[in-house]
């Protein structure tokens, strides 16, 4: 075994399957480490892999070979409070078109799927393999090291697609510490359900799919909770903010039982099987919280490079990452036939992604990192919505209000005029 | 949801080399002891007799959260060795 390669990536997550694909297409020699025993043993997400043109355009008509499970049609945004709920609803005919707006996957399955196809292009696939460190010649990366084992890789350029604890990027010195302020921690629960079950329940047919986001029921913690249909099962978990957590002294997997024993969810889940339970941080701390993303000889792709957002509607990160690990690929292949690994060749990757929709969107949304931050939206906010909205319905004989005024009493009452203008402020300025 | 049954779902394979070693001599003094609370998998339990704070690193999950949120350097933690760990089916 060649000992020596032109890229070696850390990590075969959708990032790095993607830049390893690309690299692989292009004739380079080419090695993948991961640390699992197969690529996505140590992944979990909520389920929602989005439409990613740079995997339709590498991998045309993906979705009839890849391991999915539904296709997303319609997607609820439901404001809990502990006895109520006030939900919208979305369903779009041409989300069930390919291609497909946005499908539900197994991390374990998805992954090795994805490596696999970066395999067959001719990438080296190592599992079982922790990287440890970095190596360093002539102040340029050069290779690293793999814990436990005697022996290193080296190559001209590493790719770290080592996922939001990057290690690698923070012994490459180009991140600072990893902070709570910047970090969400998600669980999740996987259901077992019969596939009918599901459709009733939901009202799907065939292989659509549901996926509800939840505002309220993060026991008043920053975060959201989700929940998306599989074939034969549902993902039920939450995303909150890990300094919020610390504050609150509670425990993430109550906070996640008050949602199971929500009387609206428990009718969804009632009669499931629990499958598996996994945890998984996320980076939560916006375009500010970037480390550096290349230096001589080494470029940062994915969650490792905190390329993840989320508004309260979307949470994104598998589509930001796949596309980054492609444009690391391609900076690598310009680098490599110019023969030329300095940081200064490779800021073309940073130029790269700036010029994506990555960091675009990225800016579109930098105020919604401090919009997550407000309490009172998974609180207060869901509570507000619920009271008018049971005063609008219950009757009872007394005199009622314009829905306006009644409205506008709640929210005065609840929140005061000073809390509604700044929030209003900050909700606008990070959706509008 | 019952915390004590939550690993039985997850499927693991245990290193006999741990991955996370706590400095109990810090935690001894740690105000908040947020790791406890925070671990997803409830990996650590403080002995209010003894003021010992030990870590069940067979069951953890990998995901990091107690090492983020220790602001007093007392963990040393990393990632198990290759193959070693948790190891997810589906999810
Ligand atoms: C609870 C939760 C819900 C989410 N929901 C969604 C969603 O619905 N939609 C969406 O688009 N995004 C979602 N995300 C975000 C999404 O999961 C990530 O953005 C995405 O997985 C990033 O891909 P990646 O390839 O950069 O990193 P990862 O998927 O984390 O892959 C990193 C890989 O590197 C390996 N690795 C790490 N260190 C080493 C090492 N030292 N040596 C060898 N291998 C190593 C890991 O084992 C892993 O396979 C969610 C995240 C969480 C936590
Ligand atoms: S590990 Fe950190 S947070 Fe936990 S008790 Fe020790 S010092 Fe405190
Ligand atoms: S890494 Fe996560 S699961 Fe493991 S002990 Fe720390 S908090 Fe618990």
């Amino acid at each position: 075994m060649a000992k020596y390669f032109d890229v070696i990536i850390v990590g075969a997550g959708p990032a790095g399957s993607m830049a390893a694909l690309k690299l692989a297409r292009a004739g380079l020699n080419v090695c993948m480490l991961e640390r699992g025993q197969h690529p996505g043993a140590k992944n979990m997400f909520g389920g929602l892999l989005h439409n990613t043109p740079v995997l339709n355009e590498m991998l045309p008509s993906f979705w009839e070979r890849a391991p999915l499970e539904r296709y997303v049609y319609k997607k609820v945004l439901a404001f809990m409070t502990p006895d109520s709920a006030v939900s919208l609803t979305f369903e779009n005919g041409n989300f069930e078109q390919p291609p497909y707006n946005g499908c539900t996957v197994f991390r374990p399955a998805f992954d090795s799927w994805l490596a696999g196809e970066a395999v067959k292009e001719g990438a080296l696939l190592l599992c079982d393999c922790t990287a440890e460190d970095l190596i360093r010649k002539n102040g340029q990366i050069s290779g690293v090291t793999v814990k436990g084992r005697e022996g290193e890789l080296r190559g001209n350029i590493v790719i770290a697609a080592d996922g939001v604890m990057s290690f690698m990027a923070e012994k490459a010195g180009l991140r600072r510490d990893f902070r709570p302020g910047d970090l969400g921690v998600g669980i999740k629960l996987l259901l077992g359900l019969p596939e009918d079950t599901i459709n009733e329940r939901f009202h799907l047919v065939r292989d659509e799919g549901a996926d509800i986001s939840f505002l309220g029921t993060t026991g008043g913690l920053c975060g959201g909770s989700f929940l998306y249909t599989n074939r034969e099962s549902i993902s039920v978990g939450m995303v909150v903010h890990l300094d919020s957590l610390k504050a609150s002294g509670q425990a993430p997997y109550d906070v996640l039982d008050e949602l199971l024993e929500h009387p609206q969810v428990k009718k969804l889940i009632k009669g499931a099987v629990p499958l598996e339970y996994s945890a998984h941080l996320i980076p939560e701390g916006g375009i500010k919280s970037m480390p550096h993303v290349y230096t001589g000889g080494m470029m940062v792709a994915g969650d490792a490079a905190g390329l993840c957002y989320t508004n309260g509607i979307n949470l994104e990160g598998i589509n930001l990452a796949m596309t980054s690990g492609v444009l690391a690929a391609e900076t690598a292949i310009e680098a490599i036939e110019a023969g030329d690994y300095s940081a200064r060749m490779l800021s073309s990757y940073k130029k790269k992604l700036d010029g994506s929709f990555i960091i675009k969107d990225m800016k579109t949304f930098k105020n919604a990192v401090g919009m997550m931050r407000l309490e009172r939206l998974s609180r207060t906010y869901p509570q507000l919505l619920t009271d008018i909205l049971e005063k609008v319905y219950r009757v009872e004989g007394t005199p009622r209000s314009k829905l306006l005024r009644l409205a506008r009493k709640e929210a005065l009452k609840k929140i005061g005029l000073k809390g509604l203008v700044s929030d209003g402020i900050k909700i606008g300025r990070s959706l509008l | 949801m019952n915390v004590e049954n939550l690993p039985q779902l997850t499927q693991f394979q245990v290193d006999e080399q741990p991955h996370i070693i706590v400095n109990k001599e810090i935690c001894r003094d740690c105000d908040h002891r947020a790791c406890v609370l925070t671990c997803p998998a409830n990996c650590y339990t403080f002995d209010e007799e003894t003021k010992l704070l030990s870590v069940v690193y067979e069951t953890c999950l990998e995901c990091g959260a107690c090492y983020v949120i220790c602001d007093k350097g007392a963990l040393d933690w990393s990632y198990p060795r290759g193959g070693y760990g948790v190891c997810y089916r589906l999810t």
